[in-house]
């Protein structure tokens, strides 16, 4: 009796915590794994104590080292074993890991908080063979970063009119940027001109990549930067990449001594450290210049470099346009999210990546330090307001425009997304450290990595291949 | 007078040899207190003279932003001691059978094994399209049915002894680890859909391991039992007593010493693996070598955040360490290797 | 069957099963894999090639390169650790002053974890900011490239593997010394027998059995490196410090061509048991020579 008379005052209770569950997800435990934190994955700890809080279900996080999180997910989920329910992996695995993930429920392609993804993301990185796979959860592009307290000084100015002939402001082209980094490298003011990464498996082909975009990623022949959009052959060892390679190695006289072994990593305390006028980096050196560095208050952003002369290669010459053209290339491109098909709850795993998404939970992800999540939405790029803990005004003004200057822009590059991606990076990276170390000509390495590539292509089936390469360029399907 | 000479020789090389072995060390341990400036700013060695000392790195550490260290911790340990003391206790009587028998393996039956095993395999999975790990599991027992009845039978050929069969054992530890570590993974999964775990699992983990510490283990304790008299046991023989209560009673803790050093040894090599924890575990038994490879990723070389989390890996083995040191300073080990 | 043969298998057999079951089992599967071409990236359906992938790589500088590599660091390595080891344990056996602090320091490096001690060395041999750099920066040879210069790479990746598995010989060598019996010794003694000769006539031959088994395993141990260079250089600069499980590795787990990875994985089986059975087969002979 006494039992029966708890229960029932215990009952509306019971339901009362049931109702708070929208949508219930009582009982469900959510596998979730990506690489070690605290960079994005302190990021998805805290969207699943908010998911958990709303749906009751449960979240595990899983970290793996980043060099060993694409084995860990494709042999997986390859051998099907269920492990895990959402995975946070980097665009260009996508093709790799597209059979075995589900698609995005079609009710999360709709509505505000969809429309609100900037298009370069919704549109091209998160469509696969022309279904939606996966979920950007982070933007990220390279950007030029620099300092407005070296940049804005009246003595540099002058100094840098005198010797060059055109004012000192944020460059525009390649050239300007060499210049610029080579009077900043000469004067006493700073020590070095600038910092990019050479380290092999330090992230390095996307910093060659970076400088290629200008000379290769041509206007008129859309998606020709990689590869011949028609035939499949490796573009890689024309003379617009030649010249990309030798401006990449040419740098390394205005960065600092050593610069061989800097990883993206050593980058950014380079730059918010103030040993460098400038770097080339993704969003994270901003925020850490602004936050932990010794140079508050005057981090300035821009979009990358272009140039006025692009390789084609249809007529194989230059062609010369008259203003610079902006080729920002979208290096790597963020964190996505997305769930194995063989996980067991695909539900409640996208009704996480919906919550890890959210304008309100990306919006306070963007602006909290080491979350390593960066903006890809328009309420991002808007709301100046959110940003007034992290940036001054100026600030968030260059850092927020020069990343939706970045997505704009007409000639905006796109990454190499291909079947196979590590056959060809890995050639790549041989080769180009070589040429880096000097052990090699530029010409000859290129040369290497172009047959070699070639050959991937036709192991792996030209014509796949093909179809893989225009859609991840955006590029309609041939014939 | 030529004695002095010597000492003084090996006085400096040990006192060198110190500080070779421990300025790594002791940079780790400054540099888990540094300050990021103090870390891009060139080398700086003393806290509070070249640097401000910060524990920043420990609270990271611990609140959690760098992965959870204590589940993986928990797993390292309970795996590393399960699977050593197993690898040890069956190694060590391996090794006593290798010492105190004599085995006659025909070559032929070996050869028999490997084509039965080899081609039963290739014939089961290409022509009757059976699954890789049950066509490798009837094949198995297959050959090696075979090959046991066979080596009952009077072959020709050349006889593998004792020597070869500690060889054999060695000789499991020659392959590149990157290709087993595949194969076991896809054995585990398969196991793993007929609901028996082994991925992710303490025993798929431990049995693994014990595998792993085996070949070491057969090796180096052969070597030590073989030092110990075999009166003793004679004596015992007589008395009628069972060759288990032998082993467990007398040659055991005769070779204790052995038995320690041979531990720790092969701890030493399953606390630190790497490439099976990473294929065999996912989220529950994940272990601490993962964790800490991880810690070079995410922001690049953050020298500090890198040195706390190895620090933290190496204090189990530090006084793991102490503890073989103390024993060889007691002479424990004297006697032991022959 | 009489109770000795009984327990003769039932001491052996569980051993015997369990690296059977575990090791055994990735062996035949890898070979029959290597026959084929088998890839998961991108995915391509298995095609029975013969002996082509041997063929492929038996054929490819890359290999031949590793192979090399390889050589060079475990052979150069494994010969410092053998005798840096030996005299440290002959030091510590002879007790000389601080022998006890020794004992623990010198055996540390040995226990902590390869990748640990990757990033430590990527630390030190920074060619800026590391101390390696000012130490040599002392003697004016500012900003050396070590890790990024072929031979230097080389270089930095043996005294790394030196650092780490001296103690593993140290370990070993003194056991082994702690266990010769006094009384030879003190019979050399008495006859004044110099330290040296001491030494070569006496103590060296009666520990080559353990030397011998000590460097075999150093050695086989050794050909397996992957985890420090991985951590240091990655392989570079190019291809200049990739041995052979780092090539198998990238083919195997970075590029899932599984066929070809298995065919390697065998290439090497081939090199080391070869390898091996030499080795074994001189210091046998070294062995007899001085009994």
């Amino acid at each position: 009796m006494k039992k029966l008379f708890l229960t029932a005052a215990l009952l509306p209770i019971g339901a009362g915590a049931h109702a708070a569950c929208a949508p219930d997800y009582s009982g469900v435990t959510l596998t979730v794994s990506t690489q070690n934190g605290p960079f994005i994955a302190s990021a998805l700890k805290t969207a699943a104590e908010s998911w958990e809080a709303k749906t009751c279900g449960k979240i595990e996080l899983v970290e793996f080292p980043f060099s060993e999180l694409y084995p860990k997910f494709l042999t997986a989920m390859n051998q099907q074993t269920g492990d895990f329910d959402v995975i946070g992996f980097i665009p260009a695995w996508v093709p790799d890991f597209a059979p075995y993930l589900s698609s995005m429920p079609v009710e999360m392609q709709s509505g505000d908080a969809w429309d609100d993804i900037h298009p370069v993301y919704r549109e091209r990185l998160m469509s696969w063979g022309g279904e939606i796979k996966s979920a950007t959860m982070d933007g990220d592009m390279h950007m030029l970063n620099y300092r407005a307290d070296l940049f804005e000084d009246a003595d540099n100015k002058a100094a840098f009119e005198e010797k060059y002939g055109y004012e000192l402001t944020a460059p525009v082209t390649w050239d300007q940027y060499y210049d610029i980094a080579e009077f900043f490298s000469a004067s006493d003011a700073v020590k070095f001109g600038t910092a990019e990464a050479y380290r092999r498996g330090g992230q390095q082909f996307w910093y060659f990549f970076s400088h290629a975009a200008s000379y290769t990623n041509h206007p008129d022949q859309p998606g020709s930067m990689f590869f011949d959009p028609e035939t499949m052959d490796a573009q890689i060892n024309n003379p617009g990449w030649l010249k990309a390679l030798e401006d990449y190695k040419s740098g390394l006289d205005f960065n600092p001594p050593g610069s061989l072994n800097s990883g993206s990593g050593d980058v950014r305390p380079l730059y918010a450290g103030g040993s460098v006028a400038m770097n080339i980096d993704w969003a994270d050196s901003g925020v850490m210049g602004a936050t932990e560095g010794t140079i508050k208050g005057n981090v300035r952003t821009a979009m990358l470099p272009g140039s006025t002369t692009f390789w084609n290669s249809k007529t194989n010459e230059w062609d010369t346009f008259d203003e610079p053209v902006a080729s920002p290339f979208l290096a790597f491109g963020g964190w996505q999210l997305a769930v194995p098909s063989d996980s067991k709850n695909a539900e409640a795993a996208w009704s996480y990546v919906q919550e890890v998404i959210s304008p309100e939970v990306s919006g306070k992800a963007i602006v909290t330090a080491n979350t390593g999540v960066n903006p890809y939405r328009f309420s991002h790029y808007e709301d100046l307001e959110n940003w007034s803990s992290v940036f001054t005004e100026e600030e968030a003004e260059s850092y927020l425009g020069a990343q939706r200057a970045s997505l704009d822009a007409p000639n905006v590059a796109l990454d190499l997304r291909l079947p196979g991606f590590f056959s060809y990076t890995e050639i790549l990276e041989i080769e180009l450290s070589k040429a880096l170390a000097g052990e090699v000509e530029p010409q000859e390495a290129l040369d290497t990595i172009a047959a070699e590539w070639n050959k991937l292509t036709d192991q792996f089936g030209r014509e796949n291949q093909l179809a893989a390469y225009r859609a991840s360029m955006g590029l309609p399907a041939l014939n | 007078m030529e004695n002095r000479i010597y000492r003084r020789i090996g006085l400096i090389g040990a006192l060198f040899w110190l500080a070779i072995c421990l300025f790594p060390l002791w940079w780790i341990v400054v540099t888990a207190f540094k300050p990021p400036l103090a870390v891009s700013q060139g080398a700086t060695y003393i806290p509070f003279v070249d640097f401000n000392p910060t524990l920043q790195a420990f609270r990271d550490a611990f609140s959690g932003i760098r992965g959870d260290f204590a589940s993986p911790i928990f797993s390292s340990l309970a795996v590393s001691i399960t699977a050593t003391a197993l690898s040890v206790l069956l190694g060590s009587m391996a090794a006593y059978a290798l010492v105190r028998f004599e085995f006659r393996i025909k070559l032929l039956a070996g050869v028999v094994f490997a084509v039965v095993a080899i081609g039963g395999f290739v014939v089961v999975t290409e022509v009757l399209g059976w699954k890789v790990p049950h066509a490798l599991g009837a094949m198995l027992v297959l050959a090696l049915a075979i090959s046991v009845w066979l080596n009952t039978k009077n072959l020709p050929g050349p006889v593998m002894k004792n020597n070869d069969v500690t060889f054999w054992f060695v000789s499991q530890r020659m392959f590149p680890p990157i290709v087993s570590a595949f194969a076991l993974f896809l054995l585990y999964a398969e196991l793993n859909k007929t609901g028996l775990r082994m991925l992710d699992s303490f025993p798929g983990l431990v049995l693994a391991y014990t595998a792993f510490g085996l070949p070491f283990a057969v090796w180096l304790m052969r070597d030590f039992l073989s030092t110990i008299p075999v009166e003793v046991e004679e004596a015992a023989m007589v008395d009628n007593i069972g060759r288990m209560r032998i082993f467990f009673q007398i040659v055991m803790p005769m070779s204790k010493p052995g038995l320690v050093a041979t531990s720790m040894i092969v701890l030493a090599f399953i606390w630190n693996e790497f490439l099976f924890a990473l294929l065999l575990t996912s989220s529950k038994w994940q272990t601490l070598p993962i964790l800490l490879a991880g810690q070079n990723s995410s922001r690049g070389d953050e020298w500090w955040a890198i040195s706390v989390a190895a620090l933290i890996s190496i204090i189990p083995m530090i006084i793991v360490a102490i503890f073989l040191g103390r024993m060889m300073r007691s002479g424990l080990l004297a006697g032991s290797i022959k | 069957m009489n109770r000795d043969t009984l327990s003769k298998h039932a001491f052996m057999w569980p051993a015997f099963l369990i690296v059977l079951l575990v090791t055994l089992f990735p062996l035949i599967y890898a070979l029959t894999v290597s026959f084929q071409s088998i890839r998961i990236v991108p995915p391509i359906p298995p095609q029975f090639v013969g002996l082509q992938n041997y063929a492929d790589i038996l054929a490819s500088d890359r290999f031949w390169e590793s192979i090399g590599t390889t050589a060079t660091i475990v052979f150069i390595s494994v010969a410092i650790q053998y005798v840096v080891g030996f005299s440290l344990a002959l030091t510590l056996h002879h007790n000389v002053p601080g022998a006890s602090l020794y004992r623990v320091t010198f055996l540390l490096p040995m226990f902590l974890a390869p990748v640990c001690v990757a990033l430590i060395a990527r630390m030190l041999f920074h060619p800026v900011l590391g101390p390696v750099n000012e130490l040599f920066t002392m003697f004016g040879l500012e900003n050396v490239p070590f890790l990024t210069n072929s031979t230097l790479a080389v270089a930095v990746l043996i005294t790394v593997e030196v650092w780490q598995w001296t103690p593993f010989v140290v370990l070993l060598m003194l056991a082994g010394l702690q266990g010769l019996p006094s009384e030879v010794f003190e019979a050399a003694r008495v006859d004044n027998i110099p330290t040296w000769r001491r030494f070569w006539d006496i103590t060296f031959p009666m520990l080559l059995p353990l030397s011998v088994a000590v460097i075999f395993i150093r050695l086989i141990e050794g050909f397996k490196v992957i985890d420090t260079i991985f951590v240091l250089t990655g392989g570079g600069p190019g291809t200049a410090t990739e041995t052979l499980t780092l090539f198998a590795y990238n083919e195997g787990f970075k590029k899932f061509n599984i066929g070809m990875t298995s065919a390697l994985s065998f290439l090497f089986l081939i090199v080391v048991i070869l390898f091996g059975t030499f080795y074994l087969a001189a210091a046998q002979r070294l062995t007899q020579r001085y009994q």
